[in-house]
């Protein structure tokens, strides 16, 4: 990471915390840039024999949120030994962590953002409808302003996802073979509330949406803190097991 | 390089005595300094600096504080006395000793000696 | 400014096992140690804590006079170098060595002029690297760290014999421009002898002797003459052999009063070496005088 030359001591985890969100953001713009062109070009295929009635950048953007969990696990995963043997502490480490879970869900939710809004364009202009698969029939997203509003939540989103993965990845390194069994109680909270917010069908196995139909008609605003009670509580978890986390002994 | 029973510092001052009594270093004459020593011989800076501490409480080199070591102008002379005092030690008690046990009379060993002597000239 | 280093009464467990069992240690800044044990002894879980690895189960870890544990201040400037490095593999040799900038005092361009002596391609990711190119990046970035503490763990293995002597004369070297603490965990212990000032020697989870490498090395003695002779020294011997009427006995240690005796009896007396007395004092069927 060229951006950490010069780094000082009592700033390097908020540099570090940047140069992880610039050097992951890096890395993968070709899975992005992909992302953005398939989502694009796949309706317009479509399109040639068929009426398009559905988002295909709204199924990229929930990829997205896997994507997410799995970035957020993975490099805390290989952040936590290789950090420490290179003289950062955990704590240090937990706010660099936050720091890349805040920009990265910004980055990529703002990605996601912009892509439903240039999507809802596009379909204008061709004519499609703008919907989404929403409880057995196919819902439109709505005017303009309502598409902003439902773009709006995906940096939210992304964030708890980012969180959760951050959880089990540190919770793997800590106990090896046991600690993705924390995916059993994350997963469903995760699910629910994502299901719940967008009032759609479930992103993952149709038994994970059961909480998100129960918690349906709660109204946006006490999902969306209920989605900021279940980041805070997650890093809050991964926190307490990242901050006296053992390096792991080397296998002979 | 060394061997495995004398301490390494000890091996060194014996080096540098020797090189003293050789000549290749002159009375006066300035000596590596412990960084080299140690460079040069491949070893912990402290040992080669022991060997150095041994040398000057002997007399046999001094510090010039900043400079470096120098080998003292008597060096020489205190290596000489040195040498035989420890001659007599280590090479003549022994063989005493020896030939008490050997039955052999002392006036024997000193016609003999009085032989090579003349001998070797 | 070089860091101390004081261990008081640390316990180390890994479940009900102790690796560690109260240990003391103080060792002196800006010296090179050699630290030795048998597999197992507790020397990893020893260098851990220094590096804040691992948290003692019980006891205090000093470094440089402070608590080692999540004190950036303090690990930002050890550096414990274990077999292989800990390492990103799927990153490059350059990015590997970049990330080393974390900590404020790394030297980059030492570390890219050390791997372009060493020939560590640069372009090249870290698992495509050999075990002995690898254990060569792991050695430089812990130099490179310029750290007052620096730790090598069994970091040799991989490396063959050139690789390995030149890589210690670069130890040497960077350790006699910029005076810091070294602490050298190795089997090779001969091999380093010469590197070192002083020797601990941890053996069942607590420091058995600690002391300086002359110590060690006037420490010991092989005795060997007729085994009657040898037997009425009444030395207490760590090992012994016979063949015949001739006995040899290894001890620990031999006074002066003691060298005398055996040489006026014409037992000849020889030295041993740092391995030989290191093997002596912690083989176990050796420890009551078999």
């Amino acid at each position: 990471m060229p951006t950490l030359a010069n780094l000082r001591l009592p700033t390097r985890r908020y540099a570090l915390g940047a140069g992880i969100t610039a050097e992951a953001l890096k890395y993968f713009k070709y899975w992005i840039a992909a992302a953005l062109v398939l989502a694009f070009a796949f309706p317009f295929a479509v399109s040639q024999w068929n009426d398009i009635t559905i988002s295909a950048w709204y199924y990229a953007a929930n990829g997205g949120k896997w994507f997410t969990a799995f970035v957020g696990g993975g490099f805390l995963f290989v952040l936590v030994p290789n950090m420490v043997a290179t003289g950062l502490t955990r704590r240090e480490l937990a706010v660099s962590m936050g720091i890349f879970g805040v920009l990265w869900s910004l980055a990529i939710g703002a990605i996601a953002f912009a892509g439903l809004l240039a999507e809802r364009a596009y379909y204008g202009a061709m004519g499609w409808s703008h919907g989404i698969d929403a409880n057995d029939a196919i819902a439109p997203i709505g005017s303009a302003a309502e598409t902003a509003a439902f773009g709006a939540h995906y940096p939210l989103v992304y964030l708890v996802y980012f969180t959760a993965g951050a959880l089990i990845g540190v919770a793997s390194y800590r106990w090896e073979g046991a600690g993705w069994l924390l995916l059993v109680p994350v997963l469903p909270v995760v699910f629910s509330l994502d299901n719940a917010l967008y009032d759609t069908e479930p992103v993952g196995p149709g038994w994970a949406g059961f909480l998100g139909g129960a918690i349906g008609d709660w109204g946006r605003g006490l999902i969306v803190a209920l989605l900021l009670v279940t980041v805070a509580g997650l890093a809050a978890a991964a926190y307490r097991i990242l901050i006296d986390i053992p390096l792991r002994a080397k296998k002979a | 390089m060394f061997d495995d029973g004398t301490p390494i510092y000890r091996q060194i001052a014996d080096q540098i005595k020797a090189e003293i009594m050789n000549g290749s270093l002159e009375p006066g004459g300035k000596v590596m300094s412990t960084n080299q020593y140690a460079a040069f011989y491949q070893i912990n800076p402290a040992t080669a600096q022991k060997a150095f501490r041994e040398l000057v409480d002997e007399g046999i080199l001094y510090k010039q504080r900043g400079v470096g070591m120098y080998v003292a102008d008597d060096a020489r002379d205190r290596l000489a006395a040195d040498f035989r005092e420890r001659f007599f030690e280590r090479v003549l008690a022994p063989l005493v000793r020896e030939a008490r046990q050997a039955g052999i009379p002392l006036s024997d060993i000193i016609d003999y000696l009085r032989d090579q002597e003349g001998a070797l000239r | 400014m070089s860091f101390t280093v004081n261990l008081r009464s640390v316990t180390l467990e890994y479940g009900a096992e102790p690796a560690l069992a109260d240990v003391d240690l103080d060792l002196e800044a800006g010296k090179i140690y050699g630290l030795l044990g048998r597999n197992g002894a507790g020397k990893t879980s020893l260098l851990s804590l220094l590096a804040a690895f691992r948290k003692p189960t019980s006891g205090e870890v000093l470094v440089g006079g402070e608590p080692v544990w999540e004190n950036a201040p303090i690990v930002s400037r050890v550096a414990l170098i274990r077999e292989g490095g800990d390492f990103d593999d799927t990153e490059t040799v350059k990015g590997t060595i970049e990330s080393g900038q974390i900590r404020p005092s790394f030297d980059t361009d030492y570390a890219f002029a050390l791997a372009d002596r060493f020939e560590v391609p640069l372009k090249k990711r870290v698992n495509a690297l050999s075990r002995g190119k690898r254990s060569v990046l792991a050695a430089l970035c812990g130099l490179a760290a310029r750290a007052e503490l620096t730790m090598f763990d069994e970091v040799h293995l991989g490396m063959d014999a050139p690789t390995r002597d030149a890589f210690y004369k670069e130890l040497l070297a960077e350790y006699m421009d910029r005076p810091h603490t070294v602490i050298l965990s190795t089997h090779l212990i001969d091999e380093v002898a010469n590197y070192l000032e002083e020797v601990v020697i941890v053996d069942k989870g607590r420091i058995l002797r600690h002391a300086d490498i002359e110590t060690f090395q006037g420490m010991g003695a092989t005795l060997t003459g007729p085994a009657a002779a040898v037997d009425a020294l009444g030395l207490e011997p760590l090992a012994e052999q016979r063949l015949g009427g001739t006995k040899s006995i290894t001890v620990a240690a031999l006074d002066a009063a003691a060298r005398e005796r055996a040489a006026a009896a014409g037992i000849e007396v020889g030295p041993v070496g740092l391995q030989d007395l290191f093997i002596h004092l912690t083989a176990p069927q050796d420890r009551n005088g078999a």
